[in-house]
């Protein structure tokens, strides 16, 4: 299904699409107070793009040092060709310890892997515990944002859920107390799991230590709770040294939530005594990606989600209308890459504003890449049929100034005359759905030009 | 060393660029002062109690915790639940207050570097309900530049810990206290 067709589900329900869309302004309106607090700013962001164009362009050497650098420290590195490998090397290591009780961190590789069901379907019970990730785990639904998974819900469904799964009162849709129930919960799948799965924020290749930030603790309590932590990490999560995440560590909530730093910002490069530590380094489609010159820029993503909270398709699509791991103008890029045909509509979901180019924290050219994207996908033939055709029907009428220009009269004369229903008709004219047609100018601007040069 | 490991460092190589250069990262300055620090620890949730002088410790910890809580702190006399690294996990979530020792503070940001040496048991700072973070005033660092300076290895474990526990993923809404500790104060000596 189309992008287009999906969101039309999303927008059946005007009232959520308004809150939806004033709830990530309101949370980009965050970002940007915090940006302007932070008088380096533009400077940083610079330096995040440049360190990791260098990090890109030396990858090679970089995970070679960071995998000695951690098996200095006592880690286990593994490395995944594809999400299949890496499903299978997690599932390898919790049977090798005889564990099926796993706490996860958030994480969205494992997500864009499928971890979950894969675990799941070899008899593992496996929880997020996030509590974002953890409501939709339990109602089986894909997160709808990379930092915000839950975002797409109101409170009511979340007291829906847990009345439902964790025997809350139905109508309490207090988010505190909500909360509490969570905490307990979770708490009791804290205390008796033996392995834990965390994401990879930041993976430092001169000390071989992972990062990750979490505002709840969660990743925390896990892996020093259980006696295995497993940490799984996209390639592309390596910077060079420890200072550079001074870097990182300055922008990444400031762009994300307006946040000055997250809660924890935790590093972890040995396993505590008598534990084990892994890295598992996956691939799935970086490499391939790395060798497009046009699109490598996004490999310098760091899941921030500003460009979400500032898309004004995102924020009116919901995250689930783009059915792909990672929603909204990135996921745009990175979706074709992995496979172009069942994603050809994403790129053509965003307005080319370059909002999200305006804020992304590592200037990834967003908005470039969609416009390239759009050409790729053109060029291949996967451009939505009523997308060709009038695109051709354009590029004709404006190779013809006097048949643009009969075409802009007739039109100007006949939308005066024409009944509302023919010209607003919903079937064919998308764009009259939710406004009105403006009124049309009595003369066009080329009459009007004629005419000041007369006088 | 697997197949895949080799596959893909021989694509890497393949594919990626001509080298580019690695910027020096300016250690960018900036204001370090205990009222920044104080700001910006409220603004997350956090408290700060500045006390007076470090032998009167045990009397604030009292004061701020009359409750009969059970302690865990290589710093207090009073600490009444013993920690080390294999403290089994029944009584580490039995803690209701633990206060350990930061090495310094972050002022643009409000987090206080605590590296594992600090925490008795890696698990404790996430896990007791309550934390108490003692702070010599004079170790604040205006930005993380300053603070990755101090730093030169970040050890097995050690963390940025900004605050007490919290989550706005119901409706945005702010709630303290998810997973980790409920309250976080930090006790400026
Ligand atoms: S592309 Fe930029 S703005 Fe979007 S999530 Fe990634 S880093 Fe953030």
């Amino acid at each position: 299904m189309s992008h287009s067709k999906r969101s039309n589900i999303f927008l059946l329900d005007a009232e959520r699409t308004t809150w939806h869309d004033e709830t990530l302004w309101f949370v980009r309106q965050k970002r940007d107070k915090a940006v302007y607090a932070t008088p380096e700013f533009q400077e940083l962001r610079q330096l995040a793009s440049d360190i990791k164009d260098h990090t890109l362009s030396r990858l090679d050497f970089y995970l070679q040092q960071f995998e000695e650098n951690a098996r200095r420290n006592g880690v286990q590195v593994h490395w995944a060709a594809d999400a299949h490998e890496h499903n299978q090397i997690v599932l390898g290591l919790l049977k090798r310890h005889g564990a099926t009780r796993v706490v996860k961190s958030k994480s969205m590789l494992t997500e864009e892997c499928h971890l979950n069901p894969y675990l799941i379907k070899h008899g593992v019970d496996v929880v997020d515990t996030d509590l974002g990730e953890r409501i939709i785990q339990l109602r089986d639904e894909a997160p709808s944002h990379v930092v915000l998974p839950a975002i797409h819900l109101k409170k009511e469904d979340v007291g829906d859920t847990f009345h439902l799964h964790l025997g809350t009162e139905k109508g309490n849709n207090d988010p505190q107390q909500l909360t509490e129930t969570a905490r307990q919960h979770l708490r009791e799948k804290f205390l008796v799991s033996e392995v834990a799965i965390s994401g990879v924020n930041f993976a430092v290749a001169e000390t071989g230590s992972v990062v990750v930030c979490t505002n709840e603790g969660n990743a925390d309590l896990g892996v020093n709770l259980a006696k295995v932590h497993i940490a799984c990490m996209g390639m592309e999560k390596l910077i060079p040294r420890l200072s550079d995440l001074s870097v990182f560590t300055r922008i990444l909530t400031r762009s994300a939530t307006g946040q000055p730093i997250t809660t924890y910002t935790s590093h972890f490069s040995k396993p505590a005594e008598g534990k084990e530590m892994h890295v598992v380094i996956v691939d799935n489609g970086r490499t391939k990606q790395l060798g497009r010159p046009d699109f490598r820029n996004s490999l310098k993503c760091i899941r921030c989600g500003a460009c979400m909270n500032t898309c004004p398709v995102y924020r009116r699509s919901g995250g689930h209308s783009y059915d792909f791991t990672i929603p909204g103008p990135i996921g745009a890029i990175l979706s074709p890459n992995i496979d172009m045909r069942k994603h050809a509509s994403l790129p053509f979901a965003s307005t080319l504003c370059g909002s999200c180019t305006d804020v992304c924290p590592v200037k990834i050219d967003i908005h470039t890449q969609l416009y390239k994207w759009r050409q790729v996908l053109g060029q291949e033939g996967e451009i939505p049929a009523s997308k060709k055709w009038s695109m051709r029907l354009l590029s004709r009428v404006l190779s013809k100034p006097a048949v643009y220009g009969l075409g802009g009269k007739v039109a100007r004369q006949g939308l005066r005359f024409l009944p509302h229903g023919l010209t607003h008709g919903k079937g064919y004219n998308p764009w009259a759905i939710a406004r009105e047609l403006p009124e049309p100018p009595k003369q066009s601007f080329r009459e009007w030009y004629a005419q000041q040069a007369v006088k | 060393m697997s197949s895949s490991r080799e596959k893909i460092l021989a694509a890497v190589r393949t594919n990626q660029p001509v080298e580019l250069p690695l910027p020096t990262v300016p250690s960018f300055e900036g204001d370090d002062s205990v009222e920044k620090f104080t700001s910006i620890v409220q603004g997350i949730g956090g408290t700060v109690v500045e006390v007076a002088d470090a032998t009167r410790l045990p009397e604030v910890i009292h004061q701020l915790f009359p409750a009969d809580y059970r302690i865990a702190s290589p710093l207090l006399p009073e600490a009444n639940v013993p920690v080390t690294a294999q403290t089994p996990i029944e009584v580490l979530a039995a803690v209701d207050l633990a206060v350990l020792q930061g090495e310094f503070g972050v002022a643009e940001n409000g987090s206080i570097w605590v590296p594992e040496a600090n925490m008795l048991h890696r698990a404790l700072p996430m896990i007791t309900q309550h934390l108490a973070l003692v702070l010599d005033r004079r170790n604040l660092v205006a930005t993380m530049h300053q603070a990755y300076a101090r730093i030169p290895s970040v050890g097995g474990y050690g963390t940025f810990l900004a605050g007490p526990s919290k989550t706005a993923d119901i409706e945005q809404s702010l709630v303290i206290g998810a997973h980790g500790a409920r309250s976080m104060v930090v006790l400026l000596v």
